[in-house]
Order: C-alpha cells, then structure tokens, then sequence
C-alpha cells in the first residue's frame, strides 16, 4: 500500500511537471516600471533598463553618439512598444541580409544606422554598451514572438498609391493647419515636441526622409493623439513637404559638409 | 596621535606662501592637463568606461590628490590600476553598462577606505620593501597589456578576449583580411609614426605631435570616405558637467558583491600607493620639497573614497606626467590644482572638436606610451644581481600571461621573500685563536638565520667557541635557547661556550633565560647597537 502511495505521489508529480513545462511562459516577465522599483538588478535587466532610458532620453543617456535634438521615443513611439509606430519587438527579424553591404547585418547595425541618421550622430562601434544596452532593451521587447515572423504593426502602415503624386505646396497648408501648432512654423519644435525640420533633426539620409515611410507614419500617428485623421493624400503631400525643407546632410553622401556642420552645431 | 592625525589630514596649502613660483607652477599645470587628457580617455578605455569617467578622474583625483598632497606629484589616472578595475569588474558585469559603472564605483570606493586604513596604521613604510626591480617589472608588464589593448582599436577590432595574448596575435594574423579595418590601421600608423619621429624633435611634446598627427589623418579619411563605409569609431561627444556629483549605490545585494570585488580592492589599493610612493619618495629624494610620505597617503586614500562621489574612478600617481611636471620647475601641489582646473577648461573649449577624434588616434598614443613602458634598459640595470632579474622577469612574465592582479602578487611575493632571504643571511667570519674558534656574527640573529650557525657549530664539535656578538642587530628568544642548548651539548663533551656581548645584551640575555653553561664576557667598550 505504502508503495502505491509513493507511486501515485511520483505519478502526480511527473504530470504536474509535464504541465509545468507545457506553460509558455514568456508573459510573466517584469514590466519596466517593476524593474524601475528594483533595487538591484542583474546584468541582463539592468541593461534592459539602460535601454529604456536611452530610448526615452537618448539626449541624457546616449549623448555621446546623438547629434540633434530627438530621441529614439520620438519616432519610435511609446518608447518603442506602440504599433505601426516603427515599435521594436523585432529582435526575430535579426540578422538579415542587406543588399546594400552584401551582408547579413545584425540588430546592432541597425541600431546603429539609426545614431547615424535619425539622430544625425556619429556611428557607435558594435560593441558600445549604449548598442548593447538597446539590444538587450529590443530582446526584451520582443518577448513572446515567434523568431522569424514579422510582427503585427511592424514599422509603418504603407500607404495605398492614391494615384496622385505628392504634392508640398498643399503639403503646406496641410502642416500649417494640422501640425504648426505643436511643431511650430518653423518646423523647430517646442519643449517636449520635436522639431522635425533643421539642423536639430533627422539628416537627408533618414529613414524618416523618405516620403513614403513618413507619410505612413504621419497617418498613422499625427497629429500625436488623432492618428489616422488625415486622409492618404494629405499624410502623402504633408511628408513631401517636409521633406523639402532644410536638414542635415546625408553623412553617406557629403562628407566634408558633415564635418563642417558639427563644427559649427 | 589623534592630533598628529588631524594635523596630516588637513591641507596645509604650503605653497600659499611663495606666491613667487605661481606662474612656473600654473604653466606646468597647463602642460599636465594636455598631457592626461588623452590618458584619461584611454584609461577609461582600459577600465571598461566611458570617455568622461577617464576626464573626471584627472580632475578631480588629481585635484583632491595635490589638495591633500604635499608634493609635486601629478595624480589621476593611472595605467595599472585602470587595467585592475577593468579584470575586476568585466566578469560582473557588460563593460560601460550602468551596474558596471555602479560596481566600479563600489570598488573604488573600498580602495580609497583600504589606502586610508593604510594610512591610520600607518602601513606606508611596508612599500619600502617592494624591490625597485619589481616596479619595473610591474611597470613593463602593465605596457605590454596597454600595447596589446591598443591593437585592438589601432587595428578595428570590435574587442574580443582570448586566455592568452598569443592567441589573440594568431586569431589576427590568420584572418586579417576580414578582421583588420584598412582605415583605422592607418590612422593608428599615421599617430604612431608621426610619435616617434616626433620624439627627435620635441621629447616634452611629442605625445601631442601624435595626437594631432592622428587627428587630422583621420579628418582625411573621413574628407575622402563616409562614416557608414569606414566605421571608424570615434570619440564622440563628451557631456561634461563641472560639478557631475553623483551618489553611490551602495545596497545589501550591492555588499554581497563587495566580498567579490575585495581581493581587487587590495590589490589596487596596493599597486596605487605603490606606484604613488615611490614617486613621492623620489622627489623627496631628489628635490627639497616639504614631502609628508604619511600624509600622501592620506591624500590618495581620500582622493580614491571621494572620487566616485565626483564620477570618477580611483587613480595613482602617475610617473609620466610628474617627470613632465619636475622638468618644468613646479615644486608645489599647486601644479596639480591648476592642471585639475585646465582640463575642466580645455574640455570645454575642445569638446566639439574632439568628438571626431578617432578612436585609433587615441589608441596610437597608447601604444607609444605602452611600448615606452617596456623599457629594455632596465633588464640591463637588473641584470647585475641575479635575484632583482628574477624578480623582474618574473612579474613581467606573469603579467603577460597571466594579468596584471597574479603578476602583482607574484611581484609582491618574490620581493618578500627575497628581502627575508636577505636578511636571514647572517656574516660569519671565523678567526682561530690559540683560546679556541672565534665566530664573529654580523646581522640578525633569530629562528631564520639560526640554521645557519648551527652548521658552522656542527662543523666544529670538538672546539671551544667563541661566539661574538657585537655587530649583531637583534637577537631573539630561539637564538637564546639554541645557545643554551648548544652549550649544554659541548659541556657534555668537555667544551665551552663564550659569547662576547655588549653591556645591553648581556643584560637582554640574562633576562631572557640563557643558560647558565654558557660562559658571557661583557665587552665594555664595544660599539653597541642602536637597533635591538
Ligand atoms: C527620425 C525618426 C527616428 C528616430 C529618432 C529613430 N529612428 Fe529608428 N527607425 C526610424 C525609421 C523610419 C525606421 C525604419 C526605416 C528604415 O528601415 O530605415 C527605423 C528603424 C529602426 C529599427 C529597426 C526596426 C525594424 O522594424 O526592423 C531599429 C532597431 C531602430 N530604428 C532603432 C532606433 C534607435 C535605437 C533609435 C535611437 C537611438 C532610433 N531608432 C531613433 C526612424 C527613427
Ligand atoms: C499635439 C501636438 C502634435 C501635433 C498636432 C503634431 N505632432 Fe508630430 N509629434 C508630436 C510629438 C510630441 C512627437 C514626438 C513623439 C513623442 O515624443 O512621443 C511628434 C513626432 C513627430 C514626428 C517624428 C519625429 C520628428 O521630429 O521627426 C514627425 C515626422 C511628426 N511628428 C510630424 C507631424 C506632422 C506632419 C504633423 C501634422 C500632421 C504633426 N506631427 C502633428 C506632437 C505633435
């Protein structure tokens, strides 16, 4: 009899194991305001944590590579958690081959490219703890999705041809209307809203400076808090607009201008 | 005691008094801050920081260091206790992160409350038996590991570690076509060239020619090729602040790490005064400046506890930037205040200007100041006496294999156990006299050196001896006992025992238990010994 009982106890045991092991688990891993409380933190949360402080505050906390005024929130909305807001849970999608190196190029690269560009820096070495940190920082995002597979909301919506080209002059009015209040005439920004044109913005060799990505991101996030309000067109004319004005150059193109452009900045 | 404790552990500000010598000492100040700025970068490099950590610590270590001080002696960075931070604190955390920072700061803070216990006991002296041979080796080994570092950013290299250097060497060799970035190569040629061609023409400033040299090689580079293609790494912007006060973390998780930290915490703490105190001891030799050797201490203990405080790790005395210093006439800590305040000022001046420093610029500097350190003249000077080589090459040898904290305490070790070796040799000259065999013994006579006589009394069994004692510097209670033991065994055999004292040992001796077999004679007018 005793022996039975052992039995069952060890049967009961294995199945709630099989049970156990069966969970998917990733959900229950702590939020970042958890980890803010924490005291201590081991190396891999404490550099997820230094992640989330470079993407919300790049200007405190990765000052040494970024060259204008933005952060990496300002694009990557919601400090990189908020859909088709260019979100960074896409540690899956890593590496992957480009055809502009001929490479499979890792999240650092990327990372990277975006100090380079976005934030009109100078390009951080592979192995910066500040490219680490944000690696760790997108691994944590990334919790939860499959390997491989883009996720939902990924980058920004493309917007359907409307069979219009982009038009700048009506790009104007659609900012002057819709977005000078916040961004300011002068595209320069005020207190906690980005400029988004001049020598404190993203450079020529953005990937913002493109229209069809912006025009994808202004319909689907601006005016911040009524995402989605303008029409295709307008979201279209508005970045062709933006994209006229005055900027950093490209530091892929001009080189020596770039040089002369941090001096004087 | 707690007076004179009080009186080392306020500044004295001497040089207030000879306003006369300001201007030498403030142009020195000048000409150090230019020289640690590129030091401080690079050893923050070496310490696994960030850039302005390295220019922190030449403010403010440097600062608080010759506040305190009482000499000329240059603080702030320094090579081998950069290199320590980083071996303690690289396996606990990612390099720059902020835990790293946060650890690095508990470190340096046990190190400024190890130097300063150093100071209460009043342990300085202890660094008088370190043997000269030992610094240099230590010096030589850490210049080794400075130019292997430098490669790494000469030749491109995202850093990767192998156990031994060799291998890293072979891993390069064998892949340096897809490991080696062509453009920082150059730029760290350019720097190391226009170094030592530099040093023909300006020995004081040739560090700065390199710099520069590199600097604008890599402007070049940079005019022919953009960014995305080189992936040159740069300096980058420096966020200087002038008073970046900052609090500790110290918590019960953040302790639990401290018992990990705490045999580096030794170690740098050892290797910093170390390196500071015999600086300060030659200066004090060499020049008739007011030197408190205690009171220097104090000032690095402190300097060390209050720089994380200021975001700055621990530092030393630097003999690079004090030769430098000497050569400009300052003979006052006020030259280290003033170069202190310089960096604060060419920081700002420069920082746009810097942020397209190349990596490899800074790096080339490195190496010549690493090779430098390696000096082969010194294997010359030390291979006159067999056993400072062995220490030398020894400390040099395991420093390259083994890292700079095993090659400390080798150096430690074998200078110990060469000055006990030292001292436990005794001199023993032997004259025959129609009375007997009389043995003079010069040295210390106690448990170590006692083997020795034992022979010399084991070789002469069948002999009266005569045992002089007076130029011996200390005696001690087995020394007492091995002669009443030795003297009860010959009057066995028919002999006798005489020992030829001075006044005070004779009375040491009898209070001490010597037998009564053994015969004293007092000799009145001997040369007696001050150390007993
Ligand atoms: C000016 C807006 C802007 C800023 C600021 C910005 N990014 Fe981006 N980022 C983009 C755009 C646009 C893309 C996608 C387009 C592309 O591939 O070029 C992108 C893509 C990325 C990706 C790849 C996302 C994916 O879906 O594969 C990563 C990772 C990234 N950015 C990181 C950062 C980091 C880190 C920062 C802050 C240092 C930053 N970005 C700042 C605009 C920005
Ligand atoms: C309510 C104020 C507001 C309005 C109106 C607004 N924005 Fe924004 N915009 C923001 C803020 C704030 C951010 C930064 C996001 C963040 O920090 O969370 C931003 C970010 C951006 C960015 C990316 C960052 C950069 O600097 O380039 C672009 C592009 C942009 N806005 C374009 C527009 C356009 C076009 C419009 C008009 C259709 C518009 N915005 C209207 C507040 C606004």
């Amino acid at each position: 009899m005793a022996k039975l009982n052992i039995f069952v106890v060890l049967l009961l045991l294995l199945q709630m194991s099989v049970v156990h092991a069966q969970q998917p688990q990733p959900q229950n891993q702590p939020t970042i305001e958890q980890l803010l409380q924490e005291p201590f933190l081991d190396d891999y949360y404490s550099n997820v944590v230094h992640g989330y402080e470079i993407i919300t505050n790049s200007q405190k906390h990765a000052s040494r590579y970024v060259g204008n005024a933005l952060n990496c929130t300002t694009c990557h909305l919601q400090a990189g958690t908020q859909k088709d807001a260019l979100p960074l849970n896409v540690a899956g999608m890593y590496p992957k081959w480009r055809a502009k190196n001929g490479k499979r190029n890792g999240i650092g690269l990327r990372i990277r490219e975006c100090f380079l560009y976005s934030m009109d820096g100078i390009m951080p070495p592979e192995d910066a703890p500040e490219v680490l940190a944000i690696a760790a920082y997108i691994s944590y995002l990334s919790q939860g999705q499959v390997m491989g597979v883009e996720p939902e909301g990924r980058g920004v919506p493309t917007l359907q041809d409307t069979g219009y080209d982009p038009n700048p002059a009506n790009g104007r009015l659609v900012y002057m209307e819709q977005c000078a209040s916040c961004h300011g005439e002068q595209g320069d920004g005020s207190g906690d809203v980005p400029p988004v044109w001049g020598l404190d913005s993203y450079n020529s060799g953005a990937g913002m400076n493109r229209i069809q990505e912006a025009a994808g991101f202004i319909w689907a996030n601006m005016p911040l808090g009524n995402g989605r309000s303008l029409t295709h067109q307008q979201a279209l004319d508005v970045s062709a607009y933006l994209n006229l004005q005055l900027r950093p150059a490209d530091p892929g193109q001009s080189k020596f201008l770039k040089l002369l452009e941090d001096f004087l900045n | 005691m707690i007076s004179q404790l009080l009186k080392e552990a306020t500044p004295s500000f001497a040089w207030w008094r000879n306003p006369e010598q300001w201007r030498t000492e403030l142009f020195a100040g000048l000409v150090g801050a230019v020289l640690v700025i590129p030091q401080g970068i690079t050893f923050a490099y070496l310490a696994g920081m960030q850039p302005e950590y390295g220019l922190y610590c030449a403010i403010f270590v440097t600062l608080f260091a010759s506040v305190l001080g009482t000499s000329s002696m240059m603080s702030g960075p320094n090579t081998a206790v950069a290199i320590l931070i980083g071996t303690a604190v690289l396996p606990l955390a990612g390099r720059g992160s902020p835990v790293y920072v946060d650890f690095v700061f508990l470190l340096c803070m046990m190190v400024g409350l190890i130097q300063l216990l150093f100071w209460l006991l009043r342990a300085g002296r202890i660094f008088q038996y370190i043997s000269p041979a030992a610094i240099s080796g230590i010096s030589a080994g850490a210049g080794f590991l400075i130019v292997m570092t430098s490669l790494d950013s000469i030749l491109g290299l995202s850093t990767f570690s192998t156990t031994f250097f060799y291998e890293k060497l072979y891993v390069i060799a064998s892949d340096a076509v897809d490991l080696i970035s062509p453009y920082s190569l150059g730029i760290g040629l350019c720097t190391i060239a226009a170094g030592y061609l530099g040093r023909r023409y300006s020995p004081r400033y040739f560090l700065l020619i390199a710099v520069c040299v590199g600097y604008l090689s890599g402007l070049l580079v940079a005019f022919i090729w953009p960014q995305p293609v080189t992936e040159l790494e740069y300096l980058g912007r420096m966020p200087l602040q002038w008073l970046p006060f900052n609090v500790p973390t110290v918590n019960r998780e953040y302790l639990m790490i401290s018992t990990k930290l705490f045999p580096f915490a030794m170690a740098i703490a050892f290797i910093g005064l170390a390196q500071s105190l015999v600086i300060v001891r030659e200066l004090k030799m060499g020049t008739d400046q007011d030197i408190n050797l205690d009171k220097e201490v104090y000032a690095q203990g402190l300097a060390n506890f209050l720089a994380p405080f200021f975001s700055s790790f621990a530092g030393a005395g630097s003999f690079n930037r004090t030769k430098v210093n000497q050569r400009l006439g300052a003979r006052t800590p006020l030259s280290g205040i003033a170069a202190s305040g310089f960096v604060l000022v060419l920081i700002t001046l420069l920082g746009p200007v810097l942020t397209y420093m190349p990596m490899a610029a800074m790096a080339g500097t490195l190496f010549i100041v690493g090779a430098d350190m390696i000096k082969w003249l010194d294997i010359k000077h030390y291979a006159q006496v067999r056993s400072e080589l062995i220490i030398y090459l020894a400390t040099f040898v395991s420093i390259m294999f083994f890292g700079l904290a095993t090659g400390v305490v080798a150096a430690v070790v074998l200078s110990v156990s060469v000055f006990m070796l030292r001292i436990s040799q005794l001199e023993l000259k032997l004259e025959e006299m129609p009375s007997g065999t009389v043995v003079r013994i010069k040295g210390a006579l106690f448990f170590a050196s006692i083997s020795q006589l034992t022979e010399e009394f084991h070789r002469r069994v069948d002999e009266d001896l005569t045992v002089d004692l007076q130029y011996t510097t200390h005696i001690d209670q087995s020394a007492v006992d091995f002669f009443s033991r030795e003297a009860a065994q010959m009057a066995v055999r028919g002999k006798q025992l005489v020992l030829l004292v001075n006044a005070r040992q004779l009375q040491f001796l009898n209070s001490m238990g010597l037998s009564g077999q053994v015969k004293l004679e007092s000799l009145q007018d001997s040369v007696s010994n001050e150390i007993y």
